[in-house]
Formats: C-alpha cells, structure tokens, sequence
C-alpha cells in the first residue's frame, strides 16, 4: 500500500471522502443503464427491471467490498464498533449512569492520587542526571542519612574515587534589614561548589567560588528569585551590591533562577531556603572538628559508578579514619541515599500505601461494574445471537463488547479527570505541610497518560470476563434456547465479583480503622507539658546591637515586663526553642564523678535555654529539688536543671541534685550545679520516647533565637499576636517576628503526616463500602427478580413472610459471610504494609477488625432491604401469570 | 475463456487501458467496453469493478467527478490521469513482456518429447 493510498483510506475510514451515498447514486445509474439495455432488447419493463438486478448483483456486497476498499478495516470496524457501542449503552441510561459513576469514581481518585505521587516521588528532581545526586552521612536509625563534619568531608573528597564531588550545607538563619523592616530569612550556608555539584547557574551574577569559601571572605550572597523580587523588586542592578543583615555588609553576587528548587535538607516550617552563602570554614577553625557533625552532606557520585559500589567504597574509607583517629569517629556506617529518597523521606510509605488503597477502591469499581454487565447480558443475549446469526464471528462480538467497556471507561475517566482536579485541592490541603514538591501536584501530561492507560487497562479487567462469557454464549443456537435456561453460570461469576468487592472493602476499612486509632492515640499521648492557650512567637537578637549577652538579656528582662503588663496575659517566658520545633543543640554531658574512661563516650543531651517561668507556664512538674530563680544571675554560680530521662541515665537511682556538670567541653568551661528535675518532655515526635534534656537559664547561657511564649487564661491565644507584637516593635522595630503560632497547633503539627493517611483512607474505605454494598445490591436484586416464579409458587402453597425473607437472605448472607472471612484473612496480610504508620495499635487489632467485620456486615445486610421489599411484594397470581 | 474471476492486476490494467482509448467514461460504460471487447467473456462482478475503481483513484492514477450522462442522468466519469497514463505504459510493456515470456515458455513444452 502506498502512503498515498494509506492517506486516502484513513480519509476514507474516518468518514471523510466519496460516501456510501455517492456509491448508491453511482449504482443506481449502473442499474438504469443496464435496464435500458434489455428494454431495447424488446423485454417489458418489469422483465427489463429483473434482469437488470440479476446483471448487477446484490447492492450489499458490492457495497461490502467497496467500503473495504474505502477504508481501513480495522478502524472501520473501531469506529462503527463505537458507534454501535454508544447507541446501546444510550438505550440503557440507568445501566450506563451507574456503570459511568462507578468508574468515574474510581478512575478520579487513582488519578488524584496518582499525580500526588508522580510529583513528590516518581517525577526526577529538576536537576542535571538527578540519578547521580546523593545524601551522604552517617546513618540514622531509619537508615537515612545525618550530619556530618567539616575536616570528616574534605578528607572524604581526598580518598573517594567513586564520587565527583561532595559539597556540604547548613542551616542559616539571618535577619535582613531594608527599609526599616526586619525579615528573618531560611538561609543556607553551603560548600562553594554546591551549586555546581547540582548542576545549576545563577541567572543573574555568578555563582560561589572556592575563593569565596573562607572564613575572611565568606559574606557574599545568593539570592532566590522570590526574595529578589519581593524584597528588591526584581532590580537587575543588584549584582555587586551590599545588604545589611544581622549588622553586616553582604554582597549580592548574583540571583537564582525562577524554577529553581533548592535541596531543604532542613526545612524552614512551610518555606524553603531563599538565599545562600559560602560556609566559609578552615580546617582549624572552631566548627572544623570531627566530631562537630553539624553539617548536611550532599555528593554526586561518578558517572557509571553505581550507588552500592560508591557505599562500599564510602564505608571503606570510614573505617580507615576510624583507625586513624579512634577516639573521634564511633563504630557505625555511611548511609549514600538516594537523593529524592533523602528529600521524601518517610513520605514514602504512606503515599504507597494510599496508593495501594485508591487501586483497591478501582478493583471494587471494576468488579461493580463487571457485574452490571453480566447482568444486563441477559436482555441482550438475543440480540448477540442474532448478530451471530448474521455472520458475526466469535472474535467479532468480543470485540464489539470490548468496545463497550472502552467507551464506559473512556466516560468514567473523562468524568474521573475532573472530579481528581476539581478534588486535588482537597487533597493538598489535607496533606502535611512537610509533604515535599507539593506545588508540582497537578494534572499534567504525564497524569493524563497514566489515566489513559489505566483507562484501558479497567476496560479489560471489567470487560474481559462478560466479554467472553457472552462471545461464548452467542453461539447461534442460543437464539432458540430461552435467556432464563443458562444463568447459572452467570450467578456465580457475580457472586465471585461481590466477594471480592466485599473481601476489598474490608481491608480498607480495618486499615482505615488501624490509622483512626492511631491518630487517637498519637492525640492522647501525653506531650509533657499542657499546650491550652499558649501562643509562641519567634523572634531573634542579632547584629552589633547584642553582641553581648548583657544586652540580650537586658531585652530580655524589658520584653518579659511589657508583655507581662498587657491586659489578659496570665504568664510569658522566653525559651530557645518552639516547644515541637525540634531540638539540633544536642552536648556532651559530663557529670564529675560519672565520666566515661573516655569523656567523648558521655552521652549527648539536648539543651534548653529558658528563663525562669518556663516550667510554670508549660505546666511541667518538677519532680525534686528547685528550678530557675531571678537569682540565678550571670554572676551567680551557674546552675542546670535536668530531665528525669537525664538523670535515670546518667545517675540511675542515686539523686543528681548538688552534682557537678561541664557541658561540651569534658575538661574546659564552668562546671555548673544541677539544682532540679523535671519530668520528660516530648520536643518533637510524640510517637518517640522522650528524649533526655538539660535546661540552663537564658542569663548563664544567652540564646540570641528565642521564642516567647504567652498564656491568657480568659482570651483566645490568637487575640494576642498583635499586641505582643506591637510590645517588640515599640522595644526594637528592627527585631523580626516569625513562626507565630498557638501551641495546640505546634503539637497537632506533629501527627500531621498520620491525620492525613487516616483522613483519605477513611474516604477510600467509606467510597469502598458504599460501591461494595451496591454490588451486593445489585446481585441479591438480580437474584429476586430471577426467582420470582419460585417466591410465588412458594407463597401461593402457603409460605409465610419469614419464609420468603429467608429465601431471600440465604444467597445473600452465605456472600456476606464468605466475604467477611476472606477479607478478615486478606486483612490480616495487608494492615502490614502500614509498617511505621501504625502506633498505640497492633496492625492486627482485634477490635479495629471486629469493628470493621461488623460495619460491613451491617452494610451489607442493609443492601438486601429494597430486594427483600420487592420479594415481599411478589404476587403469586401475577408471578404465575407472567411465565 | 469462459466466465472467469479476473485477475485483480489485469483488471487494474484493462481499466486503464479502457480509459487511455476511450476517454471519460462511467462505471456502466467501462463494463460495457470489456465486455464488448472480450466478447462477453469477461463478466465483470461489479463488486469487483466499483473497488478497483476506488483503489486506482486512491493511488492517484485516474480521477472521477460527477457528470451527464447520455440519457441526461448523474453519473460519475472516471479518467485518466498523468501519473495514470504512465502507469498504463509501465504495466502494458510489463505484461507484453510477460505475456511474451509465457508464450516462448509454454511454446519450448509443446516442443519437448
């Protein structure tokens, strides 16, 4: 065939072209003709007609024969297949309504799901061979990896073969001045060849260079896109000048571009960094020890060196210095990750198994709809048979029903589309904020394509089996066998669906379960401190103004006065960290008396500078001895308060009061006296055991981040946040408040993640029972109506109402009862796949389970009301009657 | 030669050929014609014929519009067109050629012992 005939075919298949009229025209002339010609001969009109028609042959097949030619078969027969398809399923609107709905549903929220997913863990990073890119660290419990040191890196750059490069970054938090207004900023200080390592440019300037990266010339700047045009309207000149931040001149060398998306290895709450600066260490300087890990690692491992074999190597090295310097680096490993598993982290899992969950939401959506076409099958067997009978193959009819179940996806995804985009929003807004490239969730390109795929793929799964049973069954002798003969088989196929359905919507609604009672006891777990009507406000003391802690604490104490005397606040305290903020300000704790042989083994306790109220106001007991009082001076004799986890650890049963401790430093610094214990507190997850604290008053101990916390007995938290800001801004308009928020929020933060799997599997589930119960529905109906004859010979010998309930119940029951086991059992299998997700509750839950069994059972026997009704309603005269 | 199926390539060729001689003609006059220069040997089925025809103007090698007939009725004229023409020399030469071929191949085996 020639492309010219290709082309002209195509035309021709998709109606464009000569048409089936122009060929009638065309024959009808050819008849004429051929009439005439045997008039002539002398036959009379009727004879001349006859012969005419015997001369030409049937219109039929020569217009068989021509359309071949017009078109190309194959997508002839799609398109009239179609054609067909959609005037039979217009015939049938409540059929097509429910089926459309079903798959609309279904196919909606894969895609909603699908587009959360592709974004935060399928789509590559925007970055040149993001395969390539790793975090690199020592390895965390969860096998992540975690900070780093100075000197520990630049000698990995010194050994590795496997990797390129590695560049290094930290968490940086300035405060910009412009125009009289304070803006404290997410920042990073980064290793100069950070950019370069990711493989992108500035769009305006220049990026860092090794020069940049020293500790006397480390000030100048990176702007993101966003900042330069919110702070510095877009101003092109901005290159090569100077911004004052925390007191210092930064010059600006250059701008990011607009899409570009920095690695939050630490992430600023809702924001990511904006601006970036060389870290500008040497080796020797006071952050350059090994065992000051404080410093994210990022490397780009070499081209055509696979991860294992960069961990392998990376490992090596670990143990060499290890062996060179024993008494810095402890027994352990280097986790190399992935750098998108790095970024998405425990996301991970809980985005699978919401996924899993939506796909077991389409199956029942599948199977559903599977049934509604072996059910309308029965009204439309005669009507395949006579197609049968015409000539149509086997493969013919398949294929004709196949096109059917396209057309019913191809509905309910077009109609699934825009439910998942009108839905997404829903979707994003119940995600925690700690999801990653959350703003890249949309309905894309490679959305769609997924859709269209899975389009197909439900078509074949719900089509597949009534389309072959039906091809099956239109053999032409069926025409002559009465639609009622052969149901048998038909019913357990149905039956088989509704199990299923039944099985899927029972081990969504246990995990839904399993998640609820989680979230129940995550939200009941004890935080240690009593959040109610608690506002925190962060705020920092930077530049010349406080270099000294005088001054710090001078603004201190003044703040503490003013906020004290505005009408409602009960109590304030300052603190140095966001109660659930997390804490990075983790020293070595070295108590006189219960040092390790090697002081480096003395365990890491997490610092907190408070001033004296803190424990008042956060409702924390304290268990013995005192806590900080206005006394407590710097000049004083330094004090520590610590923990019970701290003092269980480090004293086991004997009393820490009056001990002695250095904190950091085993051998330098003031030794400070421990004057109390307090109880645990959770500081971050609430599924963790507290972890151990020590607490030193912010006199002995400035910290220049601080938060304030303010508590009203009589008013709404949120009343406060303007006048406490007006008391810092009369104190120093130049002091930049953010990260307002009231505690409850802080804490309910932290189940963020779980509330949200909970959430959609509660829907998922909720949309499961709802489709399965339909099903059954459908199936207990199906089963009424072809008993009818049955019910009513049974009523008109005499049985009762009961009799015919039971009759009614018993298909339906034995469904129920095979379903709830079989998905009690497939249950059990799948609530594992929650793993980490799951806390306070065993995955395998009694109660959740029986609760669940229950809940659908009840479900499930609601559906068989409306059948019940209709069988009740049977008239044995009419049910006679209409045989 | 009786009654016979025609050779799909072969009724490509007497279509063309019909219309080389005879200009423009309908579906009606083109069986006509071979059925006239056959000698009622060739029957064309006209559910062979109005396919080819279609076949030969997707290939571009005759072109059809609608026209008067003699008995002032609508009907279609096919013709030839240039691409046409040279198909026709290409295909005619191909066949005497063949048709040569056969004749000295079937001749050589009334030879043979």
């Amino acid at each position: 065939m020639t492309l010219r005939e290709l082309l002209a075919r195509l035309a021709g298949a998709l109606g464009r072209g000569r048409g089936d009229d122009e060929l009638s025209t065309e024959l009808s002339f050819h008849l004429e003709m051929l009439e005439a010609q045997h008039r002539a001969r002398g036959l009379d009109p009727a004879a001349a007609r006859r012969a005419a028609r015997l001369d030409l042959g049937a219109d039929a097949p020569i217009a068989e024969a021509w359309r071949d030619q017009r078109g190309l078969p194959p997508v002839d027969t799609f398109v009239q297949d179609v054609r067909y398809g959609s005037r039979m399923l217009r015939r049938t609107p409540g059929f097509t309504l429910a089926a459309l709905l079903t798959l609309a549903i279904g196919i909606g929220a894969n895609t909603a799901m699908f587009s959360v997913v592709d974004a935060v863990l399928l789509r590559p990073l925007p970055y040149p061979e993001p395969e390539r890119l790793v975090a690199i660290g020592d390895r965390t419990a969860d096998g992540q990896a975690s900070s780093v040191g100075f000197a520990t890196v630049l000698d990995w750059r010194e050994r590795s073969r496997a990797i390129e490069s590695f560049a290094m970054m930290r968490a940086w938090l300035p405060t910009l001045v412009t125009n009289g207004e304070a803006e404290r900023l997410p920042a990073v200080r980064v290793s100069a060849n950070y950019f370069d390592m990711m493989g992108v440019r500035p769009a305006l300037g220049r990026g860092f260079t090794a020069d940049d990266d020293r500790p006397e010339h480390w000030r100048v700047v990176l702007l993101s896109d966003a900042l330069w045009r919110r702070r510095f309207n877009a101003d092109p000149s901005i290159v090569g000048r100077t911004i004052t931040m925390n007191d210092r001149a930064f010059r600006v060398v250059g701008v990011m571009p607009a899409g570009f998306e920095p690695l939050d290895a630490e992430r600023f709450y809702n924001t990511s960094a904006e601006l970036w600066a060389p870290i500008g260490y040497a080796l020797g300087g006071d952050s350059s020890c090994r065992r000051c890990q404080h410093l994210r690692g990022f490397a780009r491992v070499r081209r055509g060196v696979s991860l294992a074999d960069a961990s392998v190597e990376m490992n090596a090295i670990r143990e060499q210095m290890r062996r060179e310097h024993p008494s810095e680096y402890e027994a352990g490993s280097i986790a190399v990750v992935p750098l998108r598993d790095a970024l998405t982290g425990n996301v991970r899992g809980a985005l699978l198994v919401l996924l899993a969950a939506v796909g077991f939401v389409l199956l029942i959506a599948c199977a559903n709809v599977a049934n509604l076409l072996l059910a309308r099958a029965v009204t439309r067997r005669r009507e395949l048979a006579l197609r049968a009978v015409l000539g149509a193959s086997r493969g013919r009819i398949v294929r004709q029903l196949l096109t059917e179940s396209l057309l019913l996806a191809g509905g309910g995804a077009v109609a699934g589309v825009l439910l998942a985009a009108a839905s997404l929003e829903a979707v994003a807004a119940l995600a925690p904020v700690t999801l990653p490239r959350m703003s890249h969730i949309a309905i894309d390109a490679r959305v769609l394509a997924f859709t269209a795929g899975l389009t197909i793929l439900t078509s074949l799964i719900f089509g597949l089996v009534p389309a072959w049973r039906e091809g099956r069954a239109s053999a032409p002798r069926t025409l002559a066998v009465d639609s009622r003969g052969s149901v048998g088989g038909r019913s357990r196929a149905q039956a088989v669906l509704v199990v299923a359905d039944l099985v899927l919507a029972l081990v969504l609604l246990a995990g839904a379960g399993l998640m609820l009672r989680t979230v129940r006891a995550v939200v009941q777990t004890n935080p240690g401190f009593n959040p109610d009507r608690i506002l925190a406000l962060s705020f920092s003391l930077v530049g010349q103004a406080y270099a000294e802690d005088s001054a710090v604490v001078a603004f201190q104490e003044r703040a503490l006065q003013q906020l004290r005397a505005l009408p409602g606040v009960d109590a304030v305290t300052l603190a140095g960290q966001v109660p659930f903020g997390g804490n990075g300000d983790c020293r070595g704790f070295h108590a006189s008396g219960r040092m390790k042989p090697n002081p480096v083994d003395d365990p890491c306790i997490e610092r907190y500078g408070v001033t004296p109220d803190y424990w008042g106001l956060m409702g924390i007991p304290v268990l013995a001895g005192r806590t900080f009082t206005e006394a407590d001076t710097a000049a004083a004799q330094p004090v520590l308060v610590i923990s019970e986890s701290t003092a269980r650890q480090v004293w086991g049963g004997d009393s820490p009061l009056g001990a002695q401790v250095r904190m950091g430093n085993s051998e330098r610094g003031p030794w400070r006296t421990v004057v109390g214990v307090v109880a645990d507190v959770h500081h971050d997850d609430l599924t963790a055991s507290p972890a151990p604290a020590m607490y030193t008053p912010q006199t002995q101990f400035t910290d220049s981040f601080l938060v304030a916390l303010v508590k009203s007995a009589t008013l709404d938290p949120a009343t406060l946040v303007a006048p406490v800001r007006a008391v810092f801004r009369s104190l120093d308009p130049s002091v930049p408040i953010y990260d307002v928020a009231t505690l409850p929020e802080l804490v309910a933060k932290s189940s963020a993640e779980r509330q949200f799997v909970m959430r959609l599997l509660a829907a998922f589930a909720a949309v499961a029972v709802f489709l399965a119960a339909i099903g059954l529905y459908g199936v207990v109906s199906h089963g009424v109506a072809q008993r009818t004859r049955e019910v009513g010979v049974r009523v008109a010998l005499g049985a009762q109402r009961r009799d015919v309930l039971a009759l009614v119940l018993a298909g339906g029951a034995r469904l129920v009862a095979a379903g709830v086991a079989a998905g009690m059992a497939a249950a059990a299998l799948a609530t594992r796949s929650l793993g980490t997700l799951v806390f306070g509750v065993s995955p395998l839950d009694p109660l959740t389970f029986g609760a669940a069994a229950v809940m659908l059972t009840v479900v499930a026997l609601g559906a068989h009301i409306l059948p019940i009704r209709r069988a009740l309603r049977i008239d044995p005269a009419a049910a006679l009657r209409s045989e | 030669m009786s009654k016979a199926d025609v050779l799909q390539g072969t009724l490509d060729l007497m279509v063309l050929k019909t219309l080389d001689s005879l200009g423009p003609l309908h579906g009606y006059g083109i069986a006509q014609r071979l059925l006239q220069v056959s000698d009622s040997a060739l029957q064309l089925n006209q559910g062979t014929l109005y396919p080819a025809l279609l076949r030969l103007e997707q290939r571009g090698w005759i072109a059809s519009k609608w026209g008067t007939s003699e008995n002032n009725r609508r009907a279609r004229f096919y013709s030839l067109t240039r691409t046409g023409r040279r198909q026709l020399q290409r295909e005619a030469e191909d066949w005497q050629r063949m048709a040569g071929i056969m004749a000295r191949v079937l001749g050589g085996q009334e030879d043979a012992p």
